[in-house]
This record gives C-alpha cells, structure tokens and sequence, in this order.
C-alpha cells in the first residue's frame, strides 16, 4: 500500500532529471529539421519553421550512410556468429572438462580481460597488415572477435558451471560425445546466456571506434560511428547535416531498443553480472 | 600467419571425440573445443601483449622500419616527457570523474527508479538510453552542445537566467578534461543504474521487514540493509567504471583531440599520436606498458577488496 503512495512523488520528482539526460536527444532531433539560417539564429529551443525532411536525404546520401550502415550490419553479424562459435565451446571446456593446462588458458584470458585494446595497438595493426587484413571487414571482425573473447568465455563458463554434471554423464551413458552434449543439452538450456553474449558483443561491436578507427581506412569500408565522425568533420560547418546525420545513426539502435527493451536489460545486467 | 589460424578455422567441423570419457580423450576434445576461440585470441591479443612488451625495449620510428634493442631508453625518454606525465594525471583525473558523476548517477538513479513500480520500465528505459550510443557519437553530440554560439549549453544556461556561468565549456583548458567527461558519463551512467537495480532487487526483502520491526526509518533501512546489500555491486560497478574509464579515448578524440595544450591529453589519446602520428613506437609501447599495468593494478586491487567485504 505504502509502495503505491510512494509512487508519484518519486516520479515527479525524477521527471526534471529526465528531461535533462534526454535534452540532447530532443535538442538534435529539433535542430535536424532546422533550415541553416534557423539554427544560426543561436535559439535551440524554437520550433523549425518547416519540417525540413530534406536534411535527412541530404545527409544520407552525401554521408553515403547507407554503405556504413551496410557495414556495420556485416560487422555486428559476422563478430556475434563468430564470438559464439569461439566461447561456447571454449566456455565448456574451460567449466565441464578437467584438462592439464586449464589454469594456466584461465589466467590468459584474465589478462585479455584487463589489457585494454588500447594498450596492444601497435603489434595489432603489424598482425593486420602481416596478415593482408588492414582495410577489411573481415580484418575488423576478427579483432573484434578475440577482444570479446575473454569476456565471453566466462560468460559462457559461469553459466555452464551451474548446469549439474548429472545431466553429462546420463548423455554420456546414452553414447553423446562432448560436441553433442554441449549443442543438444547445454546451448538449449543456456538461453540467457546466449541472450546476453548476443547482446552484450552486438551492442560492443556496433559502437566501437578505437578498432575500426585503426583497421577501417577507406569510406567504404568504414562502420557507423567512424563514418559519422569523418562526415562531422568534413561538413562541419553545416550542421543541418551534421545533426540529422546524427540521429541517422542512433535513431535505429534507439528504436530497437524500445521494442525489446526486457530482452536488452536482461541480457546487459545478466551478462555483467554473472561474467 | 594466414595459414596458421586459417588452418584452426578449417579444422573446426572435424573436432569430434567418441566421448568415451577417458581422460586423453576429454583432454583432446577440450583442445579441439578450446582452439577456435584460442587460436583467435593468441593471434589477435597474446601475441600482441608479448609484442608490445618486446617493443617497448626496442626504438623504431614507423610500421615499415625495423627495430633494434635500446634497453630501457624508451621508459628513460618516458619519464622525461612532460606530456606523458600530464596524459597520467589526466587518466587519473578523468577515471575519478567517471566514477564519481556516472558510477554516482547510476547508483542515485538507481535507489529512486527501484521504488517505482508502474512507471519504473519507462523511466529504466528512459534513462537507459544514452548508453546505446557510440561514444564516438557522443563525441559528435556533445562537441555541438558545448558549441559557444549556438550550443544547447550556454543558451540554455542563458535562458534560464545564469548566463554568467556560460564558459568556453571545450576551449577553457582547466575546465575541457571535466566537460568531456560530462559527456562520457552521460553515456555510461545507464549501465551501472541497471547493474544497480539489479543488486537492489537481490536484497533479501526480510531485511527491510527486520529493520521496520526494530522501528528503523526510511534514511535508517538505506544505511543499515541498503548500502551494505549493494556493496558486492558497488565494487563491480566501481571497478567496471574505472576499466572502462581507462579505456576512455573516442570522445576525447573527437571533441578535443586531446587539447587545448594537452589539457584533455589522455594516455589512450597519447598512444594513439605517438602510434599512428608520429610514428614513435618505442615512447607508444612504454605508455602502453603502464596503460596495462594500470588496468591490472585496478582489477586487482578491486577484486581482493570484493573478496574480503564478502567474507
């Protein structure tokens, strides 16, 4: 009873604090439909004159954001397949076999999961470039991939830990191998596991801009947020532009986010908590 | 090295045991279920931690320039360059902002948001949703919301009747560091306010109902149950914040790009110019060499205190 007296103080008073931390969201969608001259007149808070829709064709083709979305679609699939492939087996080996070394590969990916990316960039790049795959997707995804690594493999372990080892040895005894236990027993009871890996590495993978930054040189192969940030800085000075290539590439994710938000925040805090 | 984890990838399908559960054969399936993701993350990340530890006793000035031993020159040039000091002190600065403004806002939004129940998926929402965007994008936003001319800050300040606080929010060079921060934390703070709640839901309720019986009030049950019910979160969050504030580099980058005169100069920023501008891969390795031990320095130091307030 008490809880519902409580609610609309407490939500009235959080209305104002939301209103701030979204400002600048509704100050860019605003702005982005402003003609130059109204957003030169120095006033946000007026309402444009017209709707200028024209600024969101404008900027999606001189942005060319239908190639970086493009890209960065490619980018997210190909890192979320591959992250996986890599730490759900991993992950299963490292919580349900004994194996000599174990501690030793377990203390490794520790030091992945510390070592920021920043600190590994100059060999990085050189095994790129040794490697052909400087200026490629498939470049991009790899090193995406093994930055995620450490992280997924304990997530994938820890949750693979809480599963009884009863189940593998009744598997066993019906004649399945490793391979089948983990694809036939484990995967489909690790739902939200999965859930979260997915979340967690598509979410990592569509906002990076360190590693694209290094291995993504030409336009057309750039992702979003590099793509954006090089536009920003050649049509600096026109900002109808800029803003409504700005929400061009956060409008999307924010959306999607709306209609799966349950899924999201399960998959973010579950995924923190129990890697 | 194409061949090499080529070979890895192609072997994939193959990787199949009798599951006889002896332990050779539980040794060699774990090899062959451990070598995809092992092969990638020795390729892409160990051997680049070796590499850079090799490079940092070696001087080479560019990607296409061999090296050659200088032993410890490189941490001697380190310790004389002033921007490498103040690039520390800013990491510094700059991961007690983070923690401070989004570990603070995470954790104060989180103790209002929890006692709401039919409004509290739209204000989680609501609140949650900065963090979806790229921090580069930040970067892009928040460059335009400092602008001196038309930017949201200074007019909106203005408007509301304190213009005289309006500042060069990204020229002042001993306020840049914190306004960038502004703007990386507003991205961030969203994450930790769900960790949060999630550690707030994972407090027993019979607590709650042990402190009322013993009469304690509303600001009583935050101190005495709430607090410590959340500290394990605490530390995750706090520790999660300072990785990832270490790891701070896109909205510096794109805002300032490390200035005015170095004062938003961050140890990524600084690896970044001595890297890939002007090629000082020697003096680079030695920033990342601290940059790593930081950041173990940090996941240590966290993890013994977590383990020893959860005992």
């Amino acid at each position: 009873m008490s809880m519902r007296n409580r609610e609309w103080p407490v939500a009235l008073a959080l209305t104002p604090v939301l209103i701030l931390i979204l400002a600048p969201f509704v100050w860019l969608l605003i702005s982005s439909f402003k003609t130059e001259a109204e957003i030169g007149r120095a006033d946000p808070f007026t309402w444009p004159a017209d709707l200028m829709w024209r600024n969101y064709l404008d900027a999606w083709q001189i942005g060319g954001f239908g190639d970086l979305v493009g890209n960065s679609l490619i980018n997210l699939v190909g890192v979320v397949i591959l992250s996986l492939i890599t730490c759900a087996p991993a992950g299963y080996a490292l919580a349900k076999i004994r194996f000599p070394g174990r501690e030793w590969l377990f203390y490794a990916f520790i030091l992945g999961l510390t070592v920021p990316v920043q600190a590994i960039v100059i060999p990085l790049y050189q095994v790129l470039f040794g490697l052909n795959l400087v200026n490629t997707l498939t470049g991009i995804v790899l090193v995406q991939v093994s930055n995620g690594i450490p992280f997924g493999i304990f997530l994938m372990r820890s949750f693979f830990i809480g599963v009884p080892d009863d189940l593998i040895e009744a598997a066993k005894i019906d004649g399945a191998s490793h391979v089948q236990i983990l694809t036939k027993v484990f995967l489909p009871i690790s739902t939200p596991a999965v859930q979260a890996l997915v979340i967690i590495s598509a979410l990592s993978t569509w906002n990076d801009f360190f590693l694209p930054l290094i291995v993504l040189i030409s336009p057309e192969v750039q992702t979003l947020p590099l793509g954006l940030v090089r536009f920003a800085s050649t049509y600096a000075s026109d900002y109808r532009l800029v803003f409504s290539g700005t929400v061009i590439s956060f409008l999307p994710i924010i959306l999607l986010y709306i209609l799966m938000q349950r899924r999201f925040t399960e998959g973010l805090t579950q995924g923190a908590i129990k890697g | 090295m194409a061949g090499h984890t080529g070979g890895l990838s192609a072997r994939m399908p193959k990787r199949r045991t009798a599951g006889s559960g002896s332990a050779g054969g539980d040794a060699s399936t774990a090899f062959w279920l451990m070598a995809p993701a092992l092969g990638l993350y020795a390729v892409f990340t160990l051997l680049p931690i070796a590499a850079t530890f090799w490079l940092s006793f070696n001087s080479s000035a560019g990607f296409n320039t061999s090296a050659s031993f200088v032993g410890f020159d490189n941490y001697a040039k380190a310790a004389d360059d002033p921007i490498v000091w103040k690039s520390l002190a800013h990491t510094f600065l700059w991961l007690a902002y983070h923690v401070v403004m989004a570990g603070g806002l995470g954790l104060l939004l989180a103790l209002a948001v929890n006692r709401l129940r039919i409004t509290q998926v739209f204000f989680r929402t609501a609140f949650f949703l900065p963090h979806l965007v790229s921090l580069a994008v930040v970067g892009v936003i928040w460059a335009n919301i400092y602008d001196p001319f038309f930017g949201l800050m200074n007019t909106a300040l203005t408007r509301i009747g304190l213009g005289a606080f309006t500042q060069g929010w990204l020229s002042d060079p001993a306020l840049v560091l914190f306004s960038v921060n502004v703007a990386s934390s507003w991205q961030g703070f969203g994450l930790y306010m769900l960790l949060f709640i999630a550690g707030l839901q994972n407090i027993d309720r019979s607590l709650y109902d042990a402190a009322e019986v013993d009469g304690a009030n509303a600001f009583q049950k935050l101190i005495y149950v709430t607090l410590p019910g959340l500290h394990e979160v605490t530390t995750f969050v706090v520790s999660l914040a300072m990785i990832n504030g270490l790891k701070g580099f896109a909205t510096v980058f794109v805002m300032t790009n490390g200035g005015p005169f170095y004062q938003s100069e961050l140890i990524t920023t600084y690896i970044y110019r001595l890297a890939f501008q002007s090629q000082d891969h020697g003096l680079a390795a030695v920033l990342c060499i601290l940059l790593s031990l930081l950041a173990i320095a940090i996941t240590i130091v966290f993890n013994r205190w977590r383990a020893r307030l959860s005992q």
